[in-house]
């Protein structure tokens, strides 16, 4: 495969990794009409990023299980533990953070760290859901850069507050996702270089990202909401991505 | 159907299957046995659930992938419909079991009665994996067996309070669990019957563990545990499931 879209395949890839990038900038536009979002719509809206990350991860799970199932699953173990391990690493660290001091600048980099590292994991992922093919490549984009609009809603909650300003707080946004186009192209040119690293590669997202759910996602919604909406929003969502991924 | 489970096959190994909640409920009266023990047990459930999950999906979509996912839509709406039922009048307990394992012995029927739900659920899935054929169905069976020890671990703590003795909560955990071989018998009769059903009925499945392990299995593993701990846990086990199961 040497062209999709009409782009050299490497273009593409890289392009497709920046509008998710982008996207996660629109999560500061609802706070053009609003000074703060009610913890409930948090709530809801991690419900429904948690459904199209829990979608994605079983598109990509499947196409690695298609190649080799144990060395997908050793992909996802990896995955796994590189979420763990990083945010371990993160906990430990207190810095002062766009001219904020104290609990609320480290609460800000916190969120913003943590969405920084695992985009590295969603670019991953972008870059060898183009090793599976284009519908594969298309809904993974797709399914990422709607659920990166959460995530700047997450990150733009956190700072506007505390009296960041709005384009400062949708450039953070953007910020926080650039691992995604920065790590798309190395990942696709590892999968299409060395075939056999598809599956680990897909591995590797489907974990990272189910590990994201259950770890930040998911109790920060059950949170503010209860289990049973939770349960329906992100059921329905991850039906709603299969249906996409099967019939794109 | 042509390689599917005899009826009387499935009757007995569903019934042992639900035998082994008889284990846990004895378990869970053992006043060494913590609270926080029922969160671990919860998110091994979870886990487990979810890795049978995915093999049901993954099998679902492979005979016909929008009766499937349209099957887990109906599996999710009805889930949602018969959980938190009053059980008598307004304002009485339901059937929802996401309160805190320490909750008021005017819970108790409720617990019973979800343990019921959550049977009946996985009583769809094994009818439907026997009607797919005997290798699935067999490791639904055994890692339903593993699962229902914790499912009965989290009944026997909840009704530990009644000073009932073991042998009598155990048997009460049984007769709770005796919904799934009822259903599995029924899903199997009615797949050999309309076969165009088969896929619908592992839909449901799907749908229906998806909504019980995140309306219910994972906030009160949360709750009792932490999110970490709880994370690792259930992509474990979730993944070693997927993994067996999918495995050639």
């Amino acid at each position: 495969m040497t062209e999709m879209l009409g782009l050299p395949i490497i273009w593409t890839v890289f392009l497709c990794a920046l509008i998710t990038a982008l996207a996660t900038g629109l999560g500061a536009i609802p706070f053009l009409f609003i000074k703060s979002l009610s913890p409930r719509v948090a709530a809801l809206a991690n419900a429904i990023a948690a459904g199209l990350m829990l979608g994605a991860s079983l598109g990509l799970l499947a196409e690695g299980v298609r190649h080799d199932p144990g060395r997908t699953f050793i992909g996802a173990a990896a995955g796994i533990a590189f979420i763990l391990v990083t945010q371990r690493l993160i906990g430990k660290h207190e810095v002062e953070f766009a001219s904020l001091t104290g609990a609320g600048a480290r609460r800000m980099l916190l969120v913003v760290v943590v969405m920084t590292v695992h985009s590295f994991a969603e670019g991953i992922a972008v870059g060898v859901s183009f090793g599976g093919g284009q519908a594969l490549a298309i809904a993974i984009t797709v399914a990422l850069a709607i659920h990166n609009i959460p995530e700047g809603i997450a990150i733009t909650a956190v700072m506007r507050p505390r009296g960041v300003p709005l384009l400062a707080c949708a450039l953070w946004s953007v910020f926080s996702s650039l691992p995604q186009p920065l790590m798309a192209v190395p990942a696709f040119l590892l999968v299409e270089r060395v075939r056999t690293a598809l599956p680990y590669g897909l591995g590797f997202a489907a974990g990272a990202m189910v590990y994201m759910v259950l770890i930040e996602l998911l109790p920060e919604a059950y949170d503010q909401a209860e289990g049973r909406t939770i349960a329906m929003l992100v059921g329905l969502t991850t039906v709603a991505m299969l249906l996409f991924q099967q019939y794109l | 159907m042509a390689g599917s489970m005899g009826i009387g096959s499935l009757l007995l190994w569903s019934f042992l299957a639900a035998l082994a909640a008889g284990i846990g409920a004895a378990l869970g009266t053992r006043p060494w046995l913590a609270e926080r023990a029922v969160g671990w047990a919860s998110a091994v459930a979870a886990g487990l659930m979810l890795g049978v999950g995915y093999v049901l999906l993954t099998t679902g979509q492979s005979i016909a992938p929008a009766a499937t996912l349209f099957g887990a839509a109906v599996g999710l709406v009805l889930m949602r419909m018969l959980d938190g039922v009053p059980l008598t009048a307004p304002g009485a307990p339901t059937t929802a079991v996401n309160a805190r394992v320490s909750a008021p012995p005017a819970h108790d029927a409720s617990a019973i009665l979800a343990s019921a739900l959550h049977s009946a659920a996985e009583g769809v899935a094994i009818g439907a994996a026997a009607a797919v054929g005997v290798p699935i169905a067999q490791f639904l069976l055994l890692t339903l067996a593993i699962h229902n020890i914790s499912e009965g671990a989290v009944l026997g703590v909840r009704l530990r309070h009644t000073g009932g003795r073991p042998f009598h909560i155990a048997g009460v955990a049984v007769i709770a669990r005796s919904s799934q071989p009822l259903c599995a018998v029924s899903v199997l009769l009615l797949a050999s019957a309309a076969p165009w059903l088969l896929p619908w009925c592992i839909g449901a499945s799907f749908g229906a563990l998806l909504y019980l392990v995140v309306a219910e299995l994972l906030p009160q593993s949360y709750r009792e545990v932490g999110r970490t701990g709880i994370a690792v846990v259930v992509s474990l086990a979730a993944g070693m499931v997927a993994l067996m199961g999918v495995a050639p």
